[in-house]
């Protein structure tokens, strides 16, 4: 209790820090007064009887430190007036700050944004009423380590014998055409979903009602739940909206409900409709649910859920001869529902992906410690006397570490602003986003930023200052008398020396990958994209329900033939074409050339990694491309045994040989595919049971976008191939105007063909530009980073060597030995080192560019770049020397001689 | 000599302030040294600087209060006085003393007495 009041005493102390000190000033001048009187009772003269008083009470000065340490926080005390000096050595040396803080801003920032990603994507908590209850129900395949799309019979075994979760539900996002009066139809998002949803999520209705059971039954009458803000937009806010009428697909709903605002259950839904689990039986191409979903009941933990689930199982399989042995139930947290991932090995995977993003930290601010370290040497004098008045060694390297940690601070707070600004953009970017994704900067994300800065101050400041701090201290002393004082050891200047290398190696990479992906900002597309409006077509689930006897695919394919041909009608509308893709946006794939061997594997598949696309046959006319070789697509191509393809030019160029078309020709070469991104390739063969499926080159186009890095394997839209499929008109009206026509079209043909995402083409390459810059921005600042960090370690290294030698040059320079000789003299071991980096980086370039394919760092597309970042490191390190330079050349003779 | 009485007044300077004060009462600084050497028969002459380090500290652990007032020859000093807590820690600490002290004194006695 004693040390409790102690403590206090202390906080207090701290905090009011002048009252005590004129309390006790006051003390001791009464004491003093005191004790003279009673000396000069004594007989003592007054001069006398004052210098005894003082005598006996010691030294002033001396008590008032004692008592100022004893009734504060010296500890604080010293934090305090180590930060202000840590702050004043930031404004001395803006070198070290403007480096070091880049450095560490861009380390701490890769972290921070880690850090803040995972917390978004994977440790959201639900925004409901005991949302740590609410749980997703899954059918976990054991062999292929990922979900199984969850059978309703399941589901119904669930929900009527599970007692240790209340409300079992489920639901599953369709797409339907919204019709609100005659207003144009719009496709929306709509979420089927079982009554309980609204059970499990136990918020209650702004307006009306939500989803029942009975509204679950195949004779109840359509009706429709709405969002907030669709009752905002859509509805005007019409206090009447309950018992309006609207269309989804070709279905007239009753609006029974409004939700509040920001209620988006399962995911991100602002439409609910009934899941009649009756009439999905009867289905023929019932899809799964999203996800199955529960609230656990009270006293049950999922612990306990689990187990219960684990002894009722799956239900019995209906197919004769079928097994799903495989196949289990598992229970997961909500927000693990729609992912095949589990909590513990997300957990891990993060745990791993942190520590890496932590080890980050060390590269740079090992660099960061080599400059502290110099900054350190030069101020030995300094530190030495500290030691001899009394400062502990301690003392002395916390002082280093709170400088350093000054430094960490401001990159950490920028860092911090960097992340936000990120997560805002990515949130724009995701509207969507389920509605448990907090993309605001959380008190966790401030932590972890905060504990990096900590970590990067020890590096950069402690390990350093232990360094210097050694038996070095000592040297320290000596070095208050003479010159030799602290050396940078070898171990500093080969640190340098690999810096230099590493900026060398990296430039180039560097420089190819931001020149790769401005470029078609910067270039543009090669045509008037403004001329061109894109928008995605699709027959949505009741349009491909409904017809049970007629083929879906044909449907649509007969729908979208009769629209290409009613909007070429349209007036304004000059081309029409229809694609899998627009230009630009296609999918991946790595190829294979039948007679030429690859040029990798797998992500370093280089020039065998394509985009390839579907397209009709006015395709490349729609785009003024022309056929530079062979020919165009015929309509006897939608049935050739050759299935043939077309090829874009730099598909040629990087494949066929030395980028004349003369030379070498690619026609009648084919070609199959190894792997598609995104989907299994179904044309692969590992065995000889599945010959592999070939395709021939029929014709070379020139590139679309003009500005494609990559080559481009074009197919015939045969029949019953695409869905859903792009649609691309060319037309010198407003944009609006055509997009309002497409609708009109789309929706009088069938209520159920959707078209949605209409853009013009500009803006698509507008917004991929978005994600571009940001990562090339990103990309930017840790080139900069490292390239001042290696400018900084030479500027140092140089520095302390004309530091280290000024007597040596003041000595010479007296001798009458030239600038130029002493220049040389000093600076060509050090520039020696440097050369040697700068060659070491050219050959590890000249490495990274022959066996890593351009695809992945980019490459030496542009002619020389190797050379030339290696002549740039040389210059940079000439540069960086030159105020070390001037500073040898302005050594006094004189001066030197009469220290000596 | 010397060297004895700063190695006492160390480890027992706070029990003989909390002593004085138990005995004289309400007092300032400057009597609490003059107390302490005169009790001492002038054995113990402390640098008089330390009372006031002392008297800090156990202001802090709450075993002793402190206001100001005034002295006897009319001027303004800041008086000490023991608290309830201070008079259970010098019990303690007094106890604590006469044993180790005790015990001391029965080792440097010689054999046999």
């Amino acid at each position: 209790m004693a040390n409790l009041h102690e403590w206090i005493a202390r906080a207090r102390g701290f905090l009011r820090p002048d009252d005590l000190e004129h309390d006790f000033d006051d003390e001791l001048a009464t004491h003093l007064a005191m004790a003279e009187e009673d000396k000069i009772r004594q007989g003592l003269t007054p001069e006398e009887a004052r210098r005894q008083a003082r005598v006996e009470l010691g030294g002033l000065t001396q008590l008032r430190e004692s008592a100022r340490e004893a009734r504060g926080l010296p500890w604080l005390d010293n934090l305090w007036l180590d930060a202000k000096l840590g702050l004043r050595m930031l404004r001395k040396s803006w070198g070290l700050t403007l480096v070091g803080g880049l450095a560490m801003t861009v380390a701490i920032g890769v972290g921070a944004a880690v850090f803040a990603f995972f917390r978004m994507a994977y440790f959201g908590t639900l925004p409901l009423p005991e949302g740590e209850r609410v749980i997703a129900v899954q059918t976990w395949d054991d062999e292929a380590g990922r979900r199984h799309p969850t059978a309703l019979a399941d589901f119904e075994r669930w929900r009527e014998g599970l007692r240790s979760v209340d409300d079992v539900g489920a639901f599953r996002t369709l797409e339907r055409n919204l019709k609100i009066g005659d207003s144009l139809p719009v496709p929306v998002a709509v979420a089927e979903v079982t009554a309980s949803g609204f059970e499990v999520a136990r918020v209650a209705p702004l307006l009306g009602r939500a989803l029942t059971r009975e509204d679950e039954r195949p004779s109840a009458s359509p009706v429709l739940v709405i969002g907030h803000d669709v009752w905002q937009s859509r509805f005007l806010g019409d206090p009447g909206v309950v018992g309006r009428s609207v269309h989804l697909g070709d279905t007239v709903h009753t609006v029974v409900g409004v939700m509040p605002e920001g209620f988006a259950f399962p995911v991100s839904h602002r439409f609910w409709i009934p899941l009649e689990t009756d009439r999905l039986a009867a289905l023929r191409h019932v899809r799964p649910f999203d996800f199955v979903f529960a609230r656990l009941a009270p006293g049950f933990t999922l612990e306990a859920a689990a187990a219960e689930l684990a002894t009722l199982g799956l239900a019995p399989p209906t197919a004769p001869g079928a097994s799903h042995e495989q196949l289990r139930p598992r229970v997961v947290p909500y927000t693990y529902g729609a992912s095949d991932d589990s909590e513990t090995q997300v957990r891990w995977v993060i745990r791993i992906i942190l520590l890496f993003a932590t080890l980050l930290l060390i590269p740079p601010c090992a660099n960061i410690a080599i400059l502290v370290y110099a900054r350190i040497v030069s101020r030995q004098e300094e530190l030495a006397a500290r030691y001899v008045l009394g400062a502990s060694r301690f003392r002395i390297v916390s002082q280093i570490f709170v400088e350093v940690l000054v430094i960490a601070a401001g990159a950490a707070g920028v860092a911090l602003l960097l992340v936000r600004l990120a997560t805002r953009q990515l949130q724009v970017l995701n509207a969507d986003a389920p509605f448990w994704v907090d993309f605001s900067l959380s008190f966790d994300t401030v932590l972890f930023t905060a504990c990096l800065a900590v970590i990067a101050a020890l590096i950069a400041g402690v390990v350093p200052a232990l360094r210097a701090t050694g038996g070095q201290m000592q040297t320290g002393l000596r070095a208050m008398n003479s010159r030799s004082g602290l050396r940078l050891g070898a171990t500093w200047t080969a640190l340098v020396v690999v810096q230099v290398a590493f900026s060398a190696a990296a430039l180039p990479s560097a420089i190819e990958m931001a020149w790769g992906t401005l470029r078609s900002g910067v270039l543009g597309p090669g045509f008037a994209a403004e001329q061109y409006l894109t928008a995605r077509l699709a027959l949505d689930r009741a349009g491909l329900d409904a017809g049970a006897e007629e083929n879906p695919a044909a449907r649509f394919d007969a729908l979208q033939a009769e629209l290409v041909r009613q909007l070429e009608s349209e007036p304004g509308v000059s081309e029409v074409a229809v694609a899998a893709a627009v230009p630009g946006a296609e999918s991946w794939a790595t190829v294979e050339v039948e007679g030429i061997p690859l040029a990798g594997r797998g992500i370093f598949a280089g020039p065998n990694m394509i985009r390839h696309n579907r397209v009709d046959e006015t395709f490349f006319d729609a785009f003024d491309v022309p056929v530079l070789l062979g020919r165009g697509f015929e309509p006897r191509d939608l049935e050739s045994d050759r299935r043939p393809v077309i090829v874009n030019r730099t598909f040629a160029e990087k494949l066929f040989g030395d980028g004349s078309l003369s030379l070498v020709n690619p026609l009648g070469h084919r070609v199959r595919y190894l792997r598609k991104i995104g989907e299994e390739a179904a044309e692969a063969s590992p065995s000889e049971a599945d010959p592999p499926i070939w395709y021939e080159i029929v014709g070379v186009v020139a590139d679309l976008p003009a500005n494609a890095t990559h080559g481009t394997l074009y197919h015939p839209m045969t029949p019953e191939s695409t869905h859903p499929a792009s649609v691309v008109l060319r037309s010198a009206s407003p944009p609006a105007t055509v997009a309002d026509r497409l609708r009109g079209v789309a929706t009088a043909l069938d209520p159920n063909l959707r078209i949605d995402e209409i853009l013009a083409l500009d803006e698509i390459y507008r917004r991929h530009e978005v994600g571009n810059n940001m990562g090339v921005t990103a990309l930017g600042l840790v080139t900069l980073s490292v390239l001042l960090l290696s400018v900084a370690g030479i500027y140092a290294l140089m520095s302390f060597t004309v530091n280290q030698r000024r007597r040596e040059i003041g000595i010479r320079s007296a001798l009458g030995a030239s600038p130029r000789h002493l220049l040389a003299g000093i600076f060509r071991r050090s520039m020696s080192q440097v050369g040697a980096g700068a060659l070491v980086g050219l050959l590890l370039a000249l490495l990274l560019g022959y066996y890593v394919p351009m695809e992945i760092v980019g490459g030496w597309d542009i002619p020389g770049i190797v050379p030339t970042a290696a002549v740039l490191m040389v210059l940079i390190g000439l540069l960086a020397t030159l105020g070390p330079a001037r500073r040898g050349l302005r050594v006094d003779p004189n001066e030197q001689l009469r220290e000596g | 000599m010397t060297e004895t009485r700063s190695s006492i007044l160390q480890g027992t300077l706070d029990l003989m302030v909390l002593k004085t004060l138990e005995q004289l009462g309400k007092q300032h600084g400057y009597g609490i040294a003059r107390r302490i050497e005169q009790v001492s028969e002038n054995a113990l002459v402390i640098n008089q600087g330390t009372i006031y380090l002392c008297l800090g500290r156990l202001i802090r652990k709450k075993w002793i209060t402190a206001e100001w007032g005034t002295s006897d020859n009319n001027r303004k000093a800041k008086f000490y006085s023991l608290t309830e807590a201070g008079r259970q820690q010098l019990a303690a600490e007094t106890a604590n003393w006469e044993r180790v002290s005790g015990v001391i004194f029965r080792v440097l006695q010689p054999e046999g007495s």
